[in-house]
């Protein structure tokens, strides 16, 4: 538990030579993106593997359809890994404690925040972000609607509200008014462009529709 | 501090281009400006290309984190870093024993103290920092540095602060200045009156809390400094950061293309860009700062808590005659305006020929204020705006028929007392009240015999911000090149307003470009021009007219070029959807693309700047707010049901983005008004206790009104400027809390004089009434 | 930032009692709660054991007795969206939907939900509390605006779940499993109040696993409801709140139970308020007495004597819309 390491230079002793193929991931964003197994799967009969604390362990995670492999600490957020590992820098950070909703990205579908979210525990879900709903470089409906409507200010809680919106029109395709602010109620927005907002979820649940 | 000197430099003379005698015309009839287009860069926004700087990733990079002060009174004896500086991933670790990080700070010009300064006066003081190779390593070096203090006796607020024997914070008194105002004679024109009112309100303390935190990422390239920050000014940044570190201002690059949000608690630099410098100095590294939640609630400002009292006179007939303000308030550790411009609106906006006001600022321990959208008004109105609906039911006259009674054509408040350029309050009062249906929503929420236990209830407050109109100065360049794109270099920064989009229309209305050749460069020291922080309404006035300047820059130098190459007179010839022909002749037109000139040079550069605004003209936007509610009357829930913002700020620029500040600025009135309050405590150990998002509440999406309407009295002002625009982002959010408290008002006949409006205190106001009876 | 822990994502029950060797090992459910006190630095951890990976700790079934087994994983989302939970329990749905906001509800679990820390700002803050092993309630004589008005003793914290006490009036039980093996305790017994314990708020061992939720058959005439006051609308913890679960014979009230949230360290079984209706036709008489009982016992603390009045307001509008359901 007090071994030192350097991120860097990973010295993973219980997992390198077994995962020696995996490139190593260093300060950079680089990250090798190759179809898998779970990294961390357990010996069938002593139970799950005990990551150890403050070293680095290869994990999978599916983001946007693409499978990532990469090296994280136990401790590491979804939210970090995604951002300052990966570069996927459309989920924002704006609180680290689940109380602003600008890290909203979907996991299985549903909206969560990639803050409250370790890493190693987002491994088997579908994970899907901002980057994720573009489609080439298309805007996707939702961000479309986002514009048309003026659905922002400042720009930072927009990815999380239109992830929100995304997470929303999956389970509510047709949702009604009520439906839209509650499902808008886990996403601060400091400029205060709620009414915009929702009235970008309307248009992106039309613009969904093929309308 | 005055709100302009936050913004700009005051006795400046710049060269005004283009010449005077050649002012531009208003324009009659616009095609692009004032249109609802989407913002030019929404597409970034919305697909997350966007590179804000909390998002920048750069080769090498590392992590910074700040130790802070956890007393709001103490001095450092101590500062051991030894097992810190031995962590895994440590890379720096810097203290105020640095030599490096012996610089000095100023948080305000009366104030000077250091950048680790060993008398912490606030709780969130800096007193060590490092860097380490992931923000985890960073935080676990942080809790392995060893820190004595001192404890000191502290006092942490302003109404405790002036007692005998409380703690003081600079030495003597805690009183930083007192300010008096005086106009004709008061106590006569209260003599004057048929009723005379006088009341005590207090508004709390708001965060401005940004989405985006504050920070940057440092890098330095030998002697060359780059920082990408959160800010609402690059160039207040690269000033403050030169002065600080001793280099020279070429030498300071700084980079904001995107910013996260700021209502003033990014204009100018903080401690941590500094420290970030440092760092990345220190470690030879790349470094990524930035603060945590919970410490932009401590150290990068806030709305100053404020203490008013109001008398007022009015006659029956609805005059005032008389206006006596005073207040206390405080702007924490540092002198940082804890009273500034609170008794501006008592000063203003109403026609009242006595008036006086008493502004007293004191010191306590907490982190120094920042200039807060609006710094003063929404805490004057608070005051003002529920004086005004108390004197009109005194006198039994409609609000806003008081209001309109009292609607002056100049400043009284401005020395020499100079005339409005425009004054569209008026109108602002009237289309407002229509579009709200005002006398009809009032009569039915006054009809007597409900009995139920919810009430619903009017009210109305209106507005008018200190400064409009914007002034230099400004320098914008434009760039055509021969295929007839054009790129706009201007330094200052969109914060979310839609400045970029703005100023692409006004090119594009002026040179008659589609809006898809338009490139920005924008926000950037070492790249783009000078330009004050984006704040206080000013950033389109500002920048708007000097982005047309520089279009009629380029146009001219066009002419001269068709000239030659038509042989015909420039002054013959007229600028026409692309072409240049002569005036009498169309038909024998050029296409800028075929000026052969344009071709051989490649380019035709424009430059404008802000030339200086009309003088002895008061440049001025005004407002009015209409909002309805509903009140349970026994738990004390309110829900707020619906707004009208009406607003002159002249020309309407681009109708999508104006509607967005209008909402937006009523959602934070919403939040001052309702949840919005810092809690310190106050009796044991001083410290902040609601320092993040869920105990410190902003509005959600479900504490807003589905039913916001934007009305603009979409007049130019002529006077003001070349595109007529007055400023925005502050008069939207300035009436919004005293509307809803004259709503709730009318709804429950408790007068709310203290901000929050929560169930906690209106639940007990109104089991009080019902005790009375 | 979170402090360095180990992490393991067993398979089995069994499995995860095994990793619960030591009380600095903690576990994750949906994370929401542990988490940010991890930030916070409220507790230590050493190991992270998740749940996540045991399949029996999930789902909603009925039982055979017509009951409802709810596994400890169930998240928010679910429970509020459940038709079963809808239907046949509305307080329990109400609760959920109203807890926290759509992405913690999606995250956490109704397992978390009665497992949660206090939210007083001084144990989640950077303060050496009574309740963390200090020497002082910092809310008695502090900023004690939400805090408790009922049960508070040498501590004041306010139960932060908005579900427990809709388990508790529907009288629901949980079932534990741990080293020394599985047990059933009545949520009405699974919350220490601090009068009993100033270190804990469950009976939960450290070594120990809430399994599962048991709701009993809804009786006859059963109508329950929940109703939350707080400051704004969203992720907000209750200011006030109250779960009816009663059971009425014609228009009288034949038995069931008041539970309050935001009143006490625990969901606050309304002894009082109970004794007023049973047995009574819900007139206005007797809602009457019925709001002036709620708040007989409190003894507020300096900043929350609102909760007295807001207490009987919500008392009295409830009933009166049970009474017309």
């Amino acid at each position: 538990m007090t071994q030192k390491h350097e991120p860097g230079e990973c010295r993973c002793s219980r997992g390198l030579t077994r995962r020696g193929f995996l490139s190593t991931v260093g300060a950079g964003v680089a990250v090798a993106s190759a179809a898998g197994k779970l990294a961390a799967q357990p010996a069938a009969s002593q139970g799950a593997d005990v990551l150890p604390s403050a070293e680095m362990t290869p994990i999978t995670l599916n983001i946007n359809g693409r499978t990532h492999r990469l090296l994280v600490e136990p401790r590491w957020s979804l939210l970090f890994v995604l951002r300052e590992r990966l570069g996927l820098t459309g989920t924002k950070v704006g609180c680290e404690r689940g109380e602003c909703g600008a890290c909203t990205v979907l996991m299985d579908d549903l909206p969560r925040y990639a803050c409250m979210t370790l890493a190693v525990e987002a491994q088997g879900s579908e994970i899907t972000t901002l980057e994720g709903l573009m489609r080439g470089e298309e805007l996707g409906g939702v961000q479309q609607a986002f514009v048309e409507e003026d659905a922002f200010q400042c720009g930072y809680c927009t990815p999380g509200q239109i992830m929100a919106v995304e997470g929303l029109l999956r389970a509510h395709p047709e949702p009604s008014q009520e439906e839209i602010q509650m499902g808008l109620s886990g996403n601060l927005c400091r400029c205060g462009a709620y009414v915009h907002i929702f009235k970008a979820a309307g248009r992106a649940a039309q613009l969904k529709r093929g309308q | 501090m005055s709100k302009k000197e936050i913004y700009a430099v005051k006795g400046l003379s710049v060269p005004e281009t283009p010449a005077s005698a050649q002012e531009p015309k208003p324009w009659k009839q616009t095609q692009m400006v004032g249109k609802g287009i989407p913002r030019v860069d929404a597409y970034e926004r919305v697909s997350g290309t966007a590179v804000y700087p909390s998002d920048v990733l750069l080769p090498d990079m590392i992590y910074g984190a700040v130790l802070r002060c956890p007393h709001p009174h103490a001095q450092v004896k101590k500062v051991d870093v030894e097992a810190a500086s031995k962590m895994p991933g440590v890379r720096a670790v810097i203290t105020g024993d640095t030599p490096e990080a012996r610089v000095e700070w100023t948080y305000s010009k009366e104030a000077r103290s250091s950048l680790f300064d060993p008398h912490c006066r606030f709780e969130g003081e800096p007193v060590a920092a490092v860097a380490a190779e992931t923000p985890y390593q960073a935080e676990d070096a942080l809790r392995a540095i060893r820190v004595e203090y001192d404890v000191l006796p502290f006092v942490v607020d302003e109404r405790d602060a002036l007692k005998e024997n409380a703690p003081s914070v600079h030495g003597a008194g805690n009183v930083l200045k007192t300010e008096k105002y005086e106009r004709g004679q008061v106590d006569r024109g209260f003599r004057e009156a048929d009723v005379v009112l006088e009341e005590n309100y207090r508004t709390e303390c708001q965060l401005h809390t940004p989405m985006e935190l504050h920070g940057c990422v440092a890098k330095w390239d030998g002697d060359r400094l780059t920082l990408w920050e959160s800010t609402q000014g690059v160039y207040a940044v690269q000033a403050e950061v030169a002065e600080v570190l001793k280099l020279p201002l070429s030498k300071v690059r700084v980079v904001g293309h995107y910013m996260g949000g700021g209502f003033g608690s990014k204009l100018k630099a903080g401690k941590y860009t500094v420290i970030a410098a440092l760092l990345a100095k220190k470690s030879a590294r790349p470094v990524k700062l930035f603060l945590t939640r919970e410490e932009t609630y401590l150290a990068v400002g806030n709305r100053p808590p404020n203490n008013m009292r109001l008398k007022a006179g009015v006659k029956k007939d609805g005059t005032l005659t008389a206006l006596d303000f005073s207040c206390t308030g405080t702007g924490g550790a540092y002198p940082s305006g804890g009273t500034s411009l609170v008794d501006w609106l008592v000063r203003d906006l109403y026609k009242c020929p006595n008036v006086r006001t008493e502004c007293t600022d004191i010191a306590i321990h907490t982190g120094p204020a920042r200039p807060f959208r609006a710094p003063g008004h929404p805490q004057g109105a608070w005051v003002l705006e529920q004086m005004m609906d108390a004197l009109a039911e005194a006198i039994k006259m409609d609000p806003v028929e008081l209001r309109l009674k009292n609607i002056p054509n100049f400043s009284q408040g401005k020395e020499g007392n100079p005339p409005y350029s425009s004054t569209g309050l008026k109108q602002c009062l009237e289309e407002g009240a229509k579009a709200f249906q005002w006398k009809v929503a009032r009569s039915k929420a006054l009809a007597p015999g409900e009995t139920g236990r919810i009430k619903r209830g009017v009210g109305m407050a209106s507005c008018l911000w200190v400064v409009g109109g914007g002034w230099p100065p400004s320098t914008v360049i434009l760039k055509l090149f021969p295929d007839g794109s054009l790129n706009l270099n201007m330094g200052a920064s969109d914060i979310g307003t839609g400045t970029k989009t703005v100023m692409a229309l006004v090119a594009a209305e002026e040179l008659g470009i589609p809006l898809g050749k338009i490139e920005i460069e924008h926000a950037d020291t070492g790249t783009t021009q000078y330009a004050t922080p984006s704040g206080g309404s000013k950033t389109v006035p500002t920048e708007a007219p000097t982005v047309r300047a520089a279009a009629i820059s380029v146009k001219q130098q066009l002419l001269e070029m068709a000239s030659k190459e038509l042989k015909l007179d420039a002054a013959s010839l007229v600028f026409q959807e692309g072409s240049i022909a002569p005036a009498k002749d169309p038909s024998k037109s050029v296409k800028i693309t075929d000026l052969s000139e344009l071709k051989k040079r490649g380019v035709v550069v424009g430059i404008g700047y802000r030339g200086p605004n009309p003088e002895n003209k008061a440049i001025i936007p005004f407002a009015a707010q209409f909002c309805e509610v509903e009140v349970n009357t026994k738990t004390g829930e309110v829900k707020i049901l619906r707004f009208v913002s009406t607003n002159d700020s002249g020309r309407v620029m681009d109708r999508l983005t104006y509607d967005s500040q209008v909402i937006g600025g009523i959602t934070m009135g919403i939040g001052l008004a309702m949840t919005e309050y810092r809690v310190l405590d106050r009796d044991q150990t001083g410290r902040m206790l609601n320092r993040n998002w869920h105990d410190y509440k902003l509005p959600t999406a479900l504490d807003v009104p589905l039913e916001m309407t934007s009305l603009p009295v979409d007049r130019e002002d002529s006077q003001a400027n070349s595109v007529g625009a007055k400023g925005l982002g502050e008069p939207v959010t300035i009436p919004t809390a005293p509307a809803i408290a004259n709503a709730v008002y009318n709804a429950t006949g408790i007068r709310i004089t203290e901000t929050p409006i929560s169930p906690e205190r209106l639940c007990r106001l109104l089991a009080e009434k019902r005790k009375e009876g | 930032m979170l402090p360095n822990f180990s992490y393991v994502r067993p398979k089995s029950l069994d499995e995860a009692v095994r990793h619960l060797d030591s009380p600095e090992n903690r576990i994750h459910a949906g994370g929401t709660d542990l988490l940010g006190c991890l930030r916070e630095r409220v507790f230590g951890v050493a190991k992270i054991v998740s749940l996540s990976g045991i399949q029996e700790l999930k789902g909603i079934t009925e039982t055979a007795e017509g009951g409802l087994r709810i596994g400890a994983l169930a998240t928010l989302r679910e429970i509020a969206e459940s038709p079963l939970i809808r239907s046949k329990y509305p307080v329990l749905a109400q609760g959920a939907a109203e807890a926290a906001s759509p992405q913690l509800r999606n995250q956490g679990t109704l397992g978390g939900n009665l497992c949660q820390k206090p939210r007083c700002w001084y144990y989640r803050g950077d303060f050496h509390c009574l309740r963390k092993g200090g020497d002082l309630c910092y809310a008695m004589v502090g900023e004690n605006a939400f805090h408790c008005i009922l049960g508070g003793d040498a501590c004041y914290i306010v139960h932060p779940s908005d579900t427990a006490p809709a388990l508790v009036a529907l009288g629901a039980t949980v079932r534990i499993t741990g080293a020394g093996g599985p047990r059933t305790v009545p949520v009405e017994e699974f919350f220490v109040p601090p009068t009993q314990d100033l270190t804990r708020e469950t009976v939960l061992e450290h070594n120990e696993i809430l399994t599962e939720i048991l709701l009993p058959p809804p009786p006859q005439g059963l109508r329950s409801s929940y109703r939350k006051v707080r400051a704004r609308r969203s992720w907000d913890f209750a200011l006030a709140g109250v779960a009816l679960a009663l059971q009425f014979r014609g228009e009288e009230v034949a038995g069931g139970r008041v539970v309050l949230s935001g009143a006490a360290p625990i969901p606050w079984r309304s002894v009082e308020v109970e004794e007023v209706i049973l047995g009574k036709r819900l007139d206005a008489e007797t809602i009457s007495a019925a709001a002036e009982a709620v708040v007989k016992n409190a003894e507020p603390l300096a900043q929350n004597d609102y909760k007295l009045p807001l207490f009987r307001a919500i008392v009295e509008e409830e009933l009166s819309a049970i009474a017309k359901v």
